[in-house]
């Protein structure tokens, strides 16, 4: 093997120990709302969450602290990655009902 | 409702709204004829309702990224068509007879990019919530309101650009276009991150307290150059190199022209 395969091999497996230790987050879109509506995440390691919109009518998951935005379909689920995050509380929305669908990411 | 609905569509129409007025503006000034805005409106419509009737698919594509990805690829496209209109511009006022030919087309696909996610999202929107009965009136009206207010918005600006001197003009539309292909580059990387393809940088800083995404000041700084209150290092840089991309774009083809001339 050559330096460039072993640097590719190593990139490899970089990038697979760090897929699984990716934690995941899962949370709901139920009647307009999120539920859990605090999501506590650890500080300073990405987060994987996934998103269930259990309505009937799409949702639109966006945070402008956590710089995030997803179109989700009705009865659909959305993978959305966040962090590496500095220690603090993130609010997210649902854009199609902003009134009701609100929650946090709560890094620490 | 009827609120909401308005922020909405505005935020999602202004941001498509300022890229046709510059490149309208930009047409006008070269004295070309603004058919290809016409016809680039029923190939958007197209692609509008392929995208959102065909969502579900696009999301699941890439393992889950699908929809990030084709949002960023149409992004990163609105970019390069900025680029290759401001090349194209520059070449023939710095003399290359001739040079025009493409720009209509090239003009046809940056808007096209630029205007299918924002106008699926508000088909999605009004498609849903207009069907729920109590607050169909309101999702149409707030709607109809936000879109006006957005295509208003549009049409000042090119107004603007049309009322002072060509020469201001024509500095002024690579200047917003330099702005507006930057601000697309950077909402792509944010996609990409979101996705996990692109691993973001360290955050370079805060000005959320200065100005909030979420304040009317910050809306329209998002939508002329992509306001971001906490970028990360990745899309700093990437925003620089997209304007020193532009900008070079702007300046390369009076440099040949300087070179033929001394010739």
């Amino acid at each position: 093997m050559k330096g460039k395969q072993y640097a590719l091999l190593g990139l490899f497996l970089v990038s697979t120990l760090a897929a699984a230790k990716t934690p995941v987050v899962e949370l709901e879109i139920r009647n307009h709302l999120f539920h859990p509506e605090e999501v506590r995440i650890p500080a300073n390691t990405k987060v994987k969450l996934i998103v269930y919109n259990r309505d009937a009518t799409p949702e639109e998951f966006e945070s402008y602290e956590l710089n995030r935005e997803k179109v989700i379909m009705g009865g659909r689920k959305a993978n959305i990655f966040i962090g590496p995050l500095k220690p603090g509380v993130y609010p997210f929305f649902g854009e199609f009902n902003p009134k009701t669908a609100q929650g946090r990411v709560v890094a620490e | 409702m009827l609120i909401n609905s308005v922020i909405l569509v505005l935020r999602e129409v202004l941001e498509a709204a300022i890229v046709v007025s510059v490149l309208l503006a930009v047409s006008r000034n070269l004295r070309l004829s603004t058919r290809w805005l016409l016809a680039s409106l029923p190939v958007t419509a197209i692609f509008i309702l392929l995208f959102s009737s065909n969502l579900d698919a696009i999301t699941d594509a890439f393992d889950g990224a699908g929809q990030e990805v084709v949002s960023a690829g149409l992004q990163i496209a609105v970019f390069a068509g900025i680029v290759g209109v401001v090349f194209i511009t520059e070449l023939q006022r710095s003399g290359h007879v001739g040079s025009l030919r493409p720009l209509p087309l090239l003009m046809a696909i940056t808007v096209i990019c630029a205007m299918i996610r924002e106008g699926s999202e508000i088909l999605i929107y009004i498609t849903a919530f207009a069907a729920s009965g109590e607050n169909g009136a309101a999702v149409f009206a707030g709607s109809a309101i936000g879109g006006g207010i957005g295509i208003s918005l549009g049409v000042l600006m090119f107004a603007a650009l049309r009322a002072v001197s060509a020469e201001l003009s024509a500095r002024l539309c690579v200047f917003l276009m330099a702005l507006i292909g930057a601000g697309m580059v950077m909402q792509s990387t944010m996609l990409l991150e979101q996705v996990d393809w692109l691993q973001p940088g360290r955050e370079l800083w805060d000005s959320s307290a200065l100005i909030s995404e979420q304040s009317i000041s910050g809306q329209l700084l998002y939508a002329v150059f992509g306001y971001e209150a906490s970028p990360g290092l990745v899309q700093v840089l990437l925003y620089a190199i997209s304007v020193v991309l532009v900008a070079l774009a702007w300046v390369l083809p009076h440099h040949f022209a300087g070179v033929r001339d001394a010739h």
